[in-house]
């Protein structure tokens, strides 16, 4: 049988690109900010290097991605009857009380962490002691920071469960609608945020122990998403899984997809190797890539995902928007992005956080030693 | 021809339920009758057999409900076909929102602004949308759209404003080749209950089991979900999409 | 933290926020503005949606209008189908909101509500109180007809007189005054500072001839001459200023581009090469229906109803259906399985078929011997038929004869005649056993090959059936199959198929026989029809049921008036006998009369395509004054570009006046543009030209104000005010206050269309059995409020509530159960079928003496020398058929309705693999077309459903009128847009006949009509 479309409408993209930003970011942030826990909340000295890192990635992202969220409702100003209404049956509408206690939470966190380092800030005498006294808020002990942490990671799960889920239970697209999603969502987050947190360690420390270290976490979360990447092709393929199956049928005949296909594996491949095989030199190239990776697998899993008509023959446009304003989101949130990590590099004094303080955290007494 | 039974079924047993309904409500308690006014479950029967394509519907569509430039709330899809030792021959498959009984669109709604009235129709709440698309997403059959000029969901109502009002919704008043039906599906003695007893009918996307009140008699297997097939050439005009910024 | 790096930082921060800000600024515009971010809809469920035009309660069946709108039936001119429709007004805007269906109408409903039907039950008639829930009567405009009410808010409407300002076809106009208009065009003078041009008052010479020493011509008021569209109503209007008032004779329709070749091959079946009856289908009632060039449901006449039609009828009815085609498109339908069939013809080939078929009738006795053998009226009501032919009447055949090709007659015989030999007193001769005896009232011989003994000797002479059988046999079934690429087994098939339903089966076309052997090819079809006898048949063919004039009524007498001229002279198309002309008696005189300077088409009607060609080459004589009025010839006519230069060159054709609301193709090369109104805003009565068997008459009148300027006077500047004005101005009779008579002889004014058209509505109105009053309620309900102080004051007290059902119901309308009486057709056809047609089989070609078959034949195209147009352009040079399909979505001039668009934006080019294929080309390439007249690139689309070797363009697309180029009015320019210039159209490549020595297109030799199936072509693919 062959068959010919002759009239057939097109469906635009209904999720823009601000949304592959907010799923890239807050993807970033959560598994950034578990990173920051073994250091920064349980207090583990050894992996305080990498937490800094990873704290710092969280903070910024974090902040960035539900701004970039509120651009992709096409009615920002009602962003307040997400709590009036929370239908419980959405996704959705989980998340809207999800990420803003993350987020919440993770800069309570960040600040719990820094409150020493605030609070010698506002010792010293210079213009603006006054403001770091009053972030301090007259207080060094950073035993917050243990209970915060704990709680941020939860929240940062319940994230990820979250942003997973609701792309996840979308039966209408076989694309989105395997379980394997959540997973890749998480695994690829990871990705991103190791990337990132190379990048920055490049930037930022130039510390050739943390980069392999970097690195060789980075060649196990890319192992990660190979093995996902693989299991749902090989389940695909099998058909085994008639939705998975079917996923794979609505594009796989498309040479735009097949191009797209061979890139991602490109992208997880090359890092992966050089990852491994020079893991204290390649950081800058690695993350890059990593960060790519990331972003790209939301672009393909949701532009993409979108460009595949529910009902008609064909792909829709939606793969590539062209047009400026789906490019200057992006740019945009970028350009926010960067806007906080020089503010947070240069207001906070990131190099010098350090695990809680155990003494000062009230809820865990001096003799637990 | 795949019969959807769990769909058709589905249907005949509101028949029947509307049936025994009627009776009871004659037979027994005239009172309750009065008291439980009938209620009817909108549905739509298109014939395909009947269909030419003219897309007189999907035109009275847009001028009824102001549909705007670049989205469809219903529109036409032609295809040719050419199976295997036949000749090529031509299918006109009209398309709009199910008005499905369980229909996915509505539970995802963050804040509950789509949601289906006691007549079947699922309908979108404009003052309350905040127009995240999930919706959009979660409908099987590519039947909603964010309205560029509303900023919010948008998709076909079965024109409630008019049937409320004792007309036919406007792509049904004006199907040149009679192809598209519409009546309540609860009342065994309408016109779509009719032809849902005579005929073999069939769902879209059947195994998504949304449960729709759209129903095709006609409708070929290999149409009846996405179809593998090439798709409509477009002129890059008619893909010069309009972004939904406020100044587009 | 040194000082740099903190500059460095600082500014990083700012550009890196300042980014952000850009990308987000439609965010935060959307948050300043609060709630909504968009634009606010009327309802939170319904958005913009109206409200109902009126509102039913379920319980009681109570109906209330809504008073912001008024519901109104009249005339939808979307497609030249001219449906009756309901129209919805928003009264406030005086803007329409949306059209449906008018359930009187046979055009928009099957079936439709009786006449009496009160308005307000006809509101419940459409609603879900009506029968089957308002499905039964359900009442319907196509995807068109719902569209172009865009056209009246149109932006690119022309609403002033407009005058151009450069050359002809530069784009560059001027607004100017109705007055100025009036007195340029009346009285001419040096109107572009390019010399004097002849006004209308001088060119309205009735005593002058048009051309000196050749009388046949008329006198010089025919070189003003009129090209129209089809009739939308108001044609009599205009025929009355033209012919009866200004006096010339030269008004043409765009017949000879439209369906001609098809109307002309039913004509010479029907007897009437000039009216040229048809008939259509009984699509109900038939068992089975060739459809070959014509697509029931793609397009069509009537568009709607015909696809309603045979859409019921193939799904729950008793029809079967093939569409002989060179295109698959949507008069196939899949889901009806067998029931609708597509055969793919090679294109211009359908003579083949049809007269295979009727060798394999022939051949297998499937003629109905019993119909074709009545030879007269008597004879046919005696058997009990529904219609006769001449299938028996003796043609003489003997070569050299003076009566060649003519119908042996009693006088011919040397029988007395009581009155003129060969009119219809001199009976026709029938074959017997004692030789020639006049047709008498029983059933005659079938067959005769002999010898007459006539006065004047022996003469060979034949049956016309024989002639028809011999043209059927001229070629073997094989033969016919080779040339119209149809296997021999299914044209058997298909005859077999098609003469076992006795007479409830049909043959129809139309378009399909636009090529160079059309007139053939439709007569050869139509012939099907006429070898089983269906005509007037239930289930087989029927005419048209009519309409109800509104020129000669009871009332009024609007087609007379005192003073009228009597229009003469032969038709400037030459669809006149050559030998009537002073150019033959000189060249007989010269002992050379063949050929003519160039071709005359004696069996034709009004020729428009042949106008283009005597308008440019002045033959027979060159036009002062050329009026286009909502008619499209430039873009319409197939080759036409090849002759555009001279018709934009002011010296050959001095003024070109268009009455238009629209720049399209052809006004755009006007001196002078008259706006005109739109659909609802006009006034008019048509009929069905087919399809309809009852009598139906649609009335339109203005349901809205008209945008168009005023005069100064006050009335909109129009066809109509155009007319009066200039009519008054040069004084000519029939317009002013004394114009029109009434039935006791009593004269009326003529000084606004209210004038002419509301008398024409009582005329409707009062005709046969007047129809009823209209009331209050019917008045109110209908919107007819708001002309009733004009009927109360135009027409007389008893007259005005009768007219006002006319505009209140949107016609007159016979009601459905006049469609048969018994198994017949209530309106049937009386004259017989011409199995041979005497004038065809008798006249001269005037460009080569020679004469043409009088009967069906398969003849390959020719030119007008009479060479094989295969000789001129070999198959091996030009391996394809190029063919053009109606779009089932736009018209001719639709595409500014800009929702049409938006649902199918342009018309590749649609290849057959079997052509793409070897050409390396795939869909979305860039591919080259050329034909001998010219080329175009497009993008392609391949396709299967497409004859082997063709390639087809969708019509409606590829426009430069309309607003597709740029327009400069007053200095001020409004640029093309693209969209409306979208695709490509198959006229570009029309070819020019090379044969012809004055420019013309290539024509059908015989119906004189343009070619646009089956040119020659190439294809190469670009990029
Ligand atoms: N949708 C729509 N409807 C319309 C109109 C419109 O523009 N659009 N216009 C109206 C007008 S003005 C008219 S005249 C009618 C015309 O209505 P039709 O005559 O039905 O339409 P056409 O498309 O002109 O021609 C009919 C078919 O002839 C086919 N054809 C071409 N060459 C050949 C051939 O050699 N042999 C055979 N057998 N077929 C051939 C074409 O592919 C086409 O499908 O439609 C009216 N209705
Ligand atoms: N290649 C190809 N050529 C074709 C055809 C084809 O199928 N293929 N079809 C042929 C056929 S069937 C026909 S009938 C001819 C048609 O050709 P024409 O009869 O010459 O013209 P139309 O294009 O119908 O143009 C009518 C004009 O009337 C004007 N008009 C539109 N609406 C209104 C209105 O409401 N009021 C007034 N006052 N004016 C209005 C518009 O300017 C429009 O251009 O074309 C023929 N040409
Ligand atoms: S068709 Fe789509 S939009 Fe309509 S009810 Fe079903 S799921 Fe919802
Ligand atoms: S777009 Fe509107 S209707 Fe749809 S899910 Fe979001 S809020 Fe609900
Ligand atoms: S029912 Fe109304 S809203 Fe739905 S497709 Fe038809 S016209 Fe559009
Ligand atoms: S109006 Fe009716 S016949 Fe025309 S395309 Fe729509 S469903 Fe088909
Ligand atoms: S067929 Fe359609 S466009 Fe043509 S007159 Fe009728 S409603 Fe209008
Ligand atoms: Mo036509």
């Amino acid at each position: 049988m062959q068959i010919h479309e002759l009239v057939g409408a097109v469906y635009e993209a209904a999720w823009l690109p601000w949304a592959v930003q907010y799923f890239f970011l807050i993807a970033l942030s959560a598994t950034a900010l578990l990173m920051a826990l073994p250091g920064l909340a349980l207090g583990r000295v050894a992996a305080l290097p990498r937490a800094r890192l990873a704290l710092m990635v969280a903070v910024t992202t974090g902040i960035t991605a539900p701004i970039a969220l509120l651009a992709d409702l096409h009615q920002p100003g009602r962003f307040w009857e997400f709590f009036l209404y929370t239908n419980s049956s959405s996704w959705m509408a989980w998340g809207a009380w999800f990420v803003p206690s993350y987020v919440g939470l993770t800069v309570a966190f960040a600040w719990a962490v820094h409150r020493p380092g605030f609070h010698a800030l506002g010792q010293e005498s210079w213009r603006f002691n006054w403001l770091f006294r009053w972030l301090s808020l007259g207080g060094a002990s950073n035993g917050f920071a243990r209970p915060l942490g704990i709680a941020a990671g939860a929240a940062a799960l319940l994230v990820l469960i979250y942003t997973g889920a609701e792309v996840y239970v979308v039966r209408a697209r076989p694309l989105w609608n395997t379980p394997f999603l959540p997973l890749q969502f998480a695994a690829t987050g990871f990705v991103g945020a190791l990337g990132l947190m190379l990048v920055l360690e490049r930037v930022l420390c130039r510390d050739a122990a943390l980069e392999a270290r970097l690195n060789r976490a980075l060649a196990a979360a890319l192992g990660v998403v190979a093995v996902l990447g693989a299991a749902w092709f090989a389940l695909a393929l099998s058909g085994l899984s008639p939705r998975h199956s079917e996923a794979l049928a609505s594009v796989a005949g498309f040479p735009v997809w097949q191009k797209i296909a061979l890139w991602g594996a490109v992208s997880v491949a090359v890092p992966f190797v050089l990852a491994l095989v020079s893991p204290s030199r390649t950081g800058l190239v690695t993350g890059l890539i990593a960060i790519h990776a990331a972003w790209m697998f939301r672009w393909t899993v949701f532009m993409g995902g979108q460009a595949v008509p529910k009902v008609g023959s064909g792909l829709y446009d939606a793969l590539l928007p062209a047009g400026l304003d789906g490019l200057m989101g992006v740019i945009g949130t970028f350009g926010l992005w960067l806007f906080l990590l020089i503010a947070y590099t240069t207001f906070i004094p990131w190099t010098e956080a350090s695990a809680p303080a155990d003494g000062a955290a009230p809820a865990r007494p001096a003799t637990s030693h | 021809m795949d019969t959807n039974r769990r769909g058709f079924l589905g249907a005949m047993g509101r028949v029947t339920i509307g049936a025994v309904a009627s009776m009871a409500g004659a037979g027994q308690s005239a009172q309750a009758a009065i008291d439980k006014p009938h209620i009817p479950h909108w549905g739509m029967v298109v014939d395909l057999r009947k269909c030419i394509g003219c897309q007189a519907c999907t035109v009275a569509c847009i001028m009824e409900n102001d549909v705007p430039e670049d989205s469809f709330r219903t529109h036409v899809s032609v295809y040719e076909v050419l199976k295997e030792g036949g000749d090529p021959a031509m299918v006109m498959l009209p398309r709009l929102c199910n008005h499905c009984d369980d229909p996915p669109c509505v539970p995802v709604c963050p804040v509950e602004a789509t949601f289906k009235l006691e007549t079947g129709e699922v309908v979108v709440d404009n003052t309350k949308c905040v127009g995240c698309a999930y919706c959009v997403q979660a409908c099987p059959y590519d039947a909603r759209f964010i309205n560029h000029e509303t900023q919010t969901a948008d998709k076909c109502t079965f024109c409630f404003h008019r049937t409320s009002a004792g007309l036919l919704p406007a792509c049904v008043e004006t199907c040149v080749g009679g192809a598209r039906n519409f009546g309540d599906l609860d009342d065994p003695e309408s016109e779509v209950s009719r032809m849902l007893r005579e005929n073999e009918v069939s769902v879209l996307r059947p195994e998504m089991h949304t449960n729709p009140n759209v129903y095709y008699i006609g409708l070929d297997a290999v149409l009846d979900g996405r179809v593998a097939g090439e798709a409509a050439y477009r002129p890059p005009l008619t893909v010069e999409t309009q972004p939904h910024g406020e100044d587009a | 933290m040194s000082t740099r790096r903190n500059i460095l930082k600082g500014a990083a921060a700012t550009g890196a926020l300042a980014t952000f800000g850009v990308g987000y600024a439609d965010t935060l515009k959307k948050l300043a503005k609060g709630h909504w971010s968009g634009e606010r809809p009327d309802k939170a469920l319904a958005g913009n949606a109206p409200d109902p035009e009126y509102r039913i309660d379920p319980e009681t069946g109570d109906l209330a209008l809504n008073s912001d709108q008024a519901l109104s039936y009249t005339m939808c001119i979307g497609c030249t189908t001219m449906c009756g429709v309901r129209v919805k007004v928003d009264k406030t805007r005086n803007e329409v909101l949306r059209v449906a269906g008018n359930p009187y109408s046979p055009m928009s409903t099957d079936p439709f509500i009786p006449y009496e039907t009160s308005v307000r039950d006809s509101f419940r008639a459409m609603a879900q109180t009506g029968a089957g829930q308002g499905l039964t009567n359900r009442s319907t405009a196509c995807g068109r007809g719902n569209a172009v009410l865009q056209q009246v808010t149109n932006p690119r409407r022309v609403l002033k007189p407009m005058k151009r300002v450069g050359p002809r076809g530069s784009g560059q106009w001027q607004t100017i005054s109705f007055e100025q208009l009036v007195e340029e065009v009346v009285e001419g003078g040096d109107l572009f500072g390019e010399g004097r041009v002849a006004g209308l008052r001088e060119i309205r010479d009735l005593e002058t001839p048009a051309v000196e020493g050749a009388p046949e011509y008329g006198p010089r008021a025919n070189r003003l001459v009129w090209m129209n569209c089809v009739d939308d109503g108001r044609d009599n209007f205009a025929l009355r200023w033209l012919k009866q008032s200004f006096g010339s004779n030269n008004f043409t329709r765009h017949g000879s581009y439209c369906g001609g070749a098809y109307r002309s091959g039913s004509g010479a079946l029907f007897g009437d090469v000039k009216k040229m009856p048809h008939a259509k289908p009984d699509f109900s009632e038939a068992e089975f229906i060739i459809f070959a060039g014509t697509a029931p449901g793609n397009a069509g006449n009537p568009f709607k109803r015909v696809g309603a039609l045979v859409a019921q009828a193939r799904a729950t009815g008793k029809l079967t259906y093939v569409v002989v085609d060179p295109v698959l498109n949507n008069a196939q339908n899949a889901p009806s399985g067998d029931r609708a069939r597509w055969l793919p013809i090679k294109p211009g080939t359908d003579g083949a078929l049809a007269m295979g078929m009727m060798r394999w009738m022939f051949e297998n006795d499937r003629i109905n011997a019993a119909y074709l053998a009545q030879p007269s009226q008597a004879a046919a009501d005696a058997a009990g038929e529904a219609n006769w032919t001449n299938a028996t009447h003796l043609v003489v055949v003997e070569d050299g004869h003076k009566r060649f090709g003519r119908m042996l007659r009693g006088s011919d015989m040397g029988l007395a005649v009581a009155g003129e030999p060969y009119t219809d007193a001199d009976p026709y001769m029938v074959a017997s056993d004692s030789g020639p005896v006049p047709a008498g009232d029983s059933a005659a011989p079938l067959f005769f090959d002999g010898v007459a003994g006539t006065a004047g000797g022996p003469v060979a002479v034949k049956t016309a059936l024989t002639l028809l059988r011999e043209e059927a046999m001229a070629q073997s079934l094989e033969s016919y199959a080779q040339d119209c690429g149809i296997p021999a087994e299914t044209i058997a098939g298909l005859a077999d198929e098609f003469t076992s339903h006795g007479r409830k089966a049909a043959v129809n076309s139309h378009g399909g026989m636009m090529n160079g052997s059309g007139f053939y090819n439709a007569w050869a079809l139509t012939m099907l029809n006429t070898l089983i006898g269906n005509l007037n048949w239930k289930g087989g063919t029927m005419i048209a049921g009519g309409g109800f004039p509104e020129t000669k009524g009871p009332a009024y007498d609007l087609a007379n008036f005192p003073g009228a001229v009597k229009a003469r002279g032969l038709p400037y198309g030459r669809n006149a006998p050559y030998e009537k002309t002073a150019e033959f008696r000189a060249k007989q005189a010269a002992g050379k009369p063949y050929p003519a300077d160039g071709p005359w088409y004696p069996q034709a009607p009004g020729l428009a395509t042949e106008w283009i060609s005597s308008l440019v080459n002045g033959y027979p004589y060159h036009a002062e004054a050329l009026i286009f009025r909502n008619t499209n010839p430039v873009y319409g006519i197939p080759g036409i570009a090849h002759v555009m230069d001279k018709l934009k060159d002011p010296a050959v054709v001095p003024l070109i006046i268009s009455v238009d609301p629209f720049i399209n193709e052809s006004s755009a090369i006007a001196d002078y543009i008259v706006p005109d109104s739109v659909m609802y805003e006009t006034w008019g009565f048509t009929k069905p030209w087919g399809g309809v068997a009852t009598k139906a008459t649609t009335a339109r009148w203005p349901v809205i104000e008209p945008r168009m300027a005023q005069n100064a006077e006050g009335q909109r500047v129009g066809l109509e005010s155009f007319l009066i004005a200039t009519a008054k101005r040069m004084g000519l009779p029939g317009f002013g206050d004394a114009a029109i008579p009434d039935a006791e002889g009593k004269l009326h004014p003529l000084n606004r269309a209210e004038d002419w058209y509301l008398r024409g509505a009582a005329n409707v109105a009062l005709l046969g059995t007047p129809v009823g009053d209209a009331s209050d309620d019917d008045i109110e309900l209908s919107g007819v409020s708001r002309i009733r102080a004009d009927l109360e004051a135009v027409l007389k007290p008893g007259e005005w509530r009768k007219a006002a059902t006319i505009y209140a119901k949107g016609g007159r309308y016979e009601n459905i159960e006049r469609t048969y009486t018994g198994a017949r057709a209530t309106h049937a056809y009386a004259a017989p079928m011409q199995i041979w047609n005497e004038g065809v089989g008798s006249f001269r070609r005037a460009a080569t003496g020679s004469r043409m078959p009088g009967t069906a034949c398969w003849r390959a195209p020719e030119f007008a020398d009479g060479s094989r147009v295969a000789e001129h352009y070999p198959e091996a040079d030009w391996p394809v058929k190029l063919v053009s399909f109606k779009s089932p979505l736009q018209n001719s001039y639709s595409v500014g309705a800009k929702a049409l668009l938006r649902i199918v934006a342009a018309n590749p080019v649609m290849v057959g693999r079997d052509v793409a294929e070897p050409r390396g080309i795939a869909t979305g390439d860039m591919v080259r077309l050329t034909t001998p007249g010219g080329q175009l690139d497009s993008v392609a689309v391949v396709r299967d459903g497409l004859a082997p070797g063709t390639v087809a363009i969708e019509h409606g697309f590829g426009h430069r009128g309309f607003g597709a180029e740029d327009i400069t009015i007053d200095g001020h320019t409004t640029p093309a847009d693209p969209r409306l210039a979208a695709g490509v159209l198959l006229n570009d490549l029309g070819m020019m006949d090379p044969t012809r020595e004055k420019a013309g297109v290539w024509v059908d030799p015989v119906s004189g009509t343009a070619v646009r199936q089956g040119l020659p072509a190439r294809v190469e693919r670009i990029g």
